[in-house]
């Protein structure tokens, strides 16, 4: 988790200071969620922060984070996506069927590398190319996203009930399940640890020496130092706490790929900064030259591909393809967005902040499992806490004007 | 005599940081007249309006305003209240909802009802009676958008009437009206004078008040100038009364020496996109030199910002003419394009148009050109933050920092922001659309002086302003547009405010009415 690394860092300790108070926010959110942590490790006798179930929230929380991952920049842009539970579910069943029947049938003795390859970039293609019909659809037509992803919702339903027929796929094969419920050896989390270092400090000189190279004043190197070596810390912490249980878990390894690369598109590429503009006034981003209709569409292809990778990892992680796979996981990946400081009007939003929500959520549903609360309560916790929370936020940025 | 008085106004001074909106305006409207008000824009027209109406309530302003015999006291945005005290307005903009009927809209909000249930019965026909009353000729279950405009109009000013209005103020009712319908609207009016209403008529259109008010009140820099019997009057004493005004040294002297033409405009039509049958643009046609200021002059409603936006190619649909850049036609299907031939557009509304409020100024500045920063897919941060920065300076916009909000800004230096985010475009030809509108004397003064800067730089200008001594005070020629046609080219050195007004009006072409 070190999707921080991509904000664009300015000079001088007084625009640090206002970089605090700009990102006030999100601190505030990472203290509630380390309350929340503290408060069930004591309800649970320290079970909770166990190596065993840290490790275990981290990777439930990885198939709507995925989601919420592209649901951010879909809100950002002041739209919404109603159907990426069910698009997960989707292509989960036709990544299931794949491996259960299909390469079977057509390829008996193919190498097992070889058919769950196949297997991820067909689920990663059906993903993108259902991203593609809603980019086409909702950015060239101009039909509503709400119109267009509730239909899409219940199409994707009734495909779903059409390739299962009602029974259940199994996709359980070891290669497979690797990539859902599959740990990195020890060593291999330790290299890792170190390469994320290492980036991490090139990032920062790198950084620096730009800011020289365009005159611009620099943050004293210690503070930069010091920045930089807490973030890292922080990686070596969670690898070190993990491999105490059975090491980095490959899909939440993934999901921190996807954050950091989508972080970096949306904070330091054109489509990421327009479509914050897009979603902070449209008509002075139309008027600005900005081609709406390119930028919808890339986002909804681009949520498609993240629902593709979303259903690959239940499939993957659930061990087989049902009618039930991704239902309502729309709704805690526009939660996880809201949680996170996502404006459901449009232009504020960030990944990390999706993150933490997405966090959040997993964290409560998971000690409340712990504490043996039944299902049905724990619906009706995560609720009141979910509009709790945006309560507060919204008293919060009032009470600072 | 005291009586005869509904509405007078004593002394009332309205100021605003830096503005003084109204000074020391006094006159009186007497019971049943129809009471024309003109000015400039600016003038102070409309602050007088949001003061009549609760906008700007009792206590936000000095002086009195005696309604009835009483002190008019509105608390704070009480549309409702000046209502209830029997005062209408029926804005320029109309304030109907099109997907409901007539009937529903005259009674929104004040709905008959019978243990909470709407009578719709009693609803129609009250609406009925209203109509039939007035004389107003607009169906009362029919369809809000359905109507033309001139019934939408019919529609405001029953609902205006069903509240028991005594006194109705209509602010430029005529500037989306065709002649046929003006016609009725004056009738209406005249009507209304007959049921003792009390009308208030705001407009530009100065042969209309000739037509039908009783008195007019002339306001010029927030002041009364003349308050005197239509009768009186002429179109040309109105003229010079609402213009007449020494010229003080509010524009800095440039040195501009126009060069070869850049852009050429030759006989341009166009039509609403959304509503094919409506031809905004009507036969448009002039020419722009290199490092020259065209000042483009009319009144509201002429075409002056469909005409730009439709240069930068994001309203019109040209459907006849030719745009020449450089000596080559050009067509112009989205800003985008625009942007990329050279013409870039400041727009007249910067809060809705200009900017991404909620974003920092350093990315509304870089908005439209990160083009210029990105390799492949990345954007050198640096790289736009030096730029953006060196063109903060140099028009020097105070901010704290380049990474507060826009909104954080005043609005002169949310001017100069989208004004920076233009320029970084390298426009050869640089369309400002009202850039001085809603900002204060000072900041005006470093406006106008980037803009001498610029087209000394050859960079060629056209400004689209509504107030007259900034068209004179900063343009190399003036064009001066009338319901979507150009109806005249001045040179500065010939234009006065007299002769702009004229072409703007089409007095000219037809002979000042004796009175």
């Amino acid at each position: 988790m070190s999707a921080t690394t991509a904000s664009p860092t300015k000079t001088n300790t007084s625009e640090i200071g206002q970089q605090i108070r700009n990102n006030f926010q999100t601190y505030a959110l990472v203290v509630a969620m380390l309350v929340l942590w503290f408060l069930f490790f004591f309800l649970t006798n320290g079970i909770y922060l166990s190596a065993q179930n840290f490790s275990n929230l981290f990777r439930q929380m990885t198939i709507t984070a995925v989601l919420s991952v592209g649901m951010v920049l879909v809100i950002v842009a002041g739209h919404i996506d109603l159907s990426v539970g069910r698009l997960a579910g989707f292509v989960s069943v036709v990544v299931a069927y794949l491996q259960a029947y299909t390469w079977n049938k057509y390829m008996p003795g193919a190498p097992e590398w070889f058919t769950t390859s196949l297997s991820v970039l067909c689920g990663l293609g059906v993903g993108t190319l259902y991203g593609v019909l809603h980019g086409y659809i909702i950015g060239y037509l101009r039909v509503p996203a709400f119109i267009t992803t509730l239909a899409s919702m219940w199409i994707l339903n009734g495909l779903i009930l059409i390739r299962t027929a009602g029974r259940t796929i199994p996709a359980n094969q070891p290669l497979f399940s690797y990539i859902g419920q599959g740990y990195l050896p020890a060593m291999a989390g330790w290299i890792l640890a170190i390469i994320v270092a290492i980036l991490l400090f090139i990032q920062m000189f790198n950084g620096r020496q730009r800011r020289v190279k365009y005159g611009f004043t620099l943050a004293p190197f210690y503070q930069d130092i010091l920045k930089t070596a807490f973030l890292a810390a922080i990686v070596f912490g969670y690898v070190g706490y993990v491999n105490a249980y059975s090491g980095v878990q490959v899909p939440v390894l993934i999901l921190a790929i996807i954050a950091v690369i989508v972080s970096y598109v949306s904070n330091n590429t054109r489509f990421g900064r327009y479509t914050y503009a897009i979603g902070g006034n449209r008509e002075a981003a139309r008027l600005s030259g900005i081609s709406i209709r390119q930028n919808t569409f890339a986002i909804f292809v681009l949520m498609g591909f993240l629902c593709g990778v979303s259903g690959v990892i239940i499939a993957s992680y659930v061990g087989y393809g049902t009618i039930a796979a991704g239902t309502s996981y729309e709704l805690f990946a526009i939660a996880a967005c809201i949680l996170g400081g996502t404006s459901t009007l449009g232009g504020v939003g960030t990944i990390f902040g999706a993150m933490i929500g997405a966090l959040i959520m997993a964290s409560l549903t998971n000690g409340l499992q712990i504490m043996n609360v039944q299902a049905a309560w724990q619906y009706v916790v995560s609720g009141v806490v979910l509009v709790a929370a945006v309560y507060v936020d919204m008293a919060l940025k009032k009470s600072r004007g | 005599m005291e009586n005869n008085v509904i509405l007078e106004f004593k002394n009332v001074t309205k100021k605003f940081p830096g503005i003084t909106a109204l000074d020391d305006v006094s006159f009186s409207i007497r019971r049943g007249e129809i009471h024309g008000i003109c000015g400039e824009n600016g003038a102070g027209k409309s602050t007088l309006m949001k003061i009549l109406s609760g906008v700007y309530p009792w206590g936000s302003y000095e002086g009195q305003v005696i309604y009835e015999g009483h002190e008019l006291k509105l608390v704070d945005r009480s549309i409702h209240q000046a209502g209830q005290e029997g005062i209408a307005i029926v804005y320029q903009e109309l304030t109907l909802v099109p997907s409901i009927t007539v009937g529903e809209n005259i009674y929104l909000g004040k709905e008959p009802v019978e243990f909470g249930v709407i009578n719709w019965d009693k609803l129609y026909a009250d609406t009925q009676q209203v109509l039939d009353k007035y004389h107003l000729d607009v169906p009362a279950r029919g369809i809000v958008r359905h109507l033309g405009v001139g019934k939408m109009q019919m529609t405001e000013i029953a609902k205006a009437l069903a509240e028991n209005a005594k006194v109705l103020i209509l602010d430029e009712p005529t500037s989306a009206l065709a002649e046929a319908e003006i016609e009725q609207l004056m009738e209406i009016l005249r009507g209304l004078k007959q049921h003792g209403v009390t009308c208030i008529y705001i407009s530009h259109k100065l042969e209309e008040f000739f037509k039908i008010t009783d008195s007019i009140t002339v306001l010029r820099d927030g002041k009364t100038v003349i308050t005197r019997p239509a009768r009186e009057l002429n179109v040309e004493a109105l003229v010079h009364n609402m213009v007449g005004r020494e010229m003080k040294e509010r524009f800095p002297k440039g040195n501009r020496k126009p060069g070869e033409v850049i852009l050429e405009v030759e006989d341009l039509h166009a039509i609403d996109p959304e509503d094919p049958s409506y031809e905004v643009l009507k036969g448009v046609s002039f020419n722009l030199r290199r490092g020259e200021i065209l000042g483009i002059a009319g009144l509201m409603g002429s075409g002056r910002t469909e005409l730009v936006m439709t240069l930068f190619g994001e309203y019109g649909k040209i459907n006849k003419g030719k745009i020449k850049l450089n000596g080559r036609e050009i067509t112009v299907p989205n800003s985008r394009e625009a942007m990329l031939q050279g013409i870039s557009l400041v727009p007249e509304d910067r809060k809705m148009h200009g900017l991404v409020l909620i974003q920092s100024i350093l990315r509304n500045i870089s908005l439209a050109n990160l083009d210029q920063f990105s390799s492949l897919f990345r954007i050198n941060d640096s790289a736009e933050l030096k730029v953006s920065t060196d063109f903060a300076k140099s028009l020097a916009i105070k901010a704290s920092n380049l990474n507060a909000p826009a909104d954080s800004l005043s609005g002169g230096n949310q001017q100069k922001v989208v004004i920076s985010k233009w320029l970084m475009s390298q426009p050869k030809v640089l369309i400002m659309d009202d850039p001085t509108r809603g900002i204060d004397v000072g900041t005006k003064y470093e406006i106008y002086k980037i803009m001498n800067d610029l087209s000394e730089k050859g960079i060629a200008i056209i400004m689209i302003s509504s107030e007259l001594e900034e068209v004179l005070g900063m343009s190399d020629r003036v064009m001066v547009m009338r319901e979507g046609r150009s109806v005249g080219t001045l040179d500065i050195a010939e234009a006065t405010q007299e002769k702009i007004m004229a072409l703007a009006t089409g007095i000219a072409s037809q002979p000042i009415p004796e009175r």
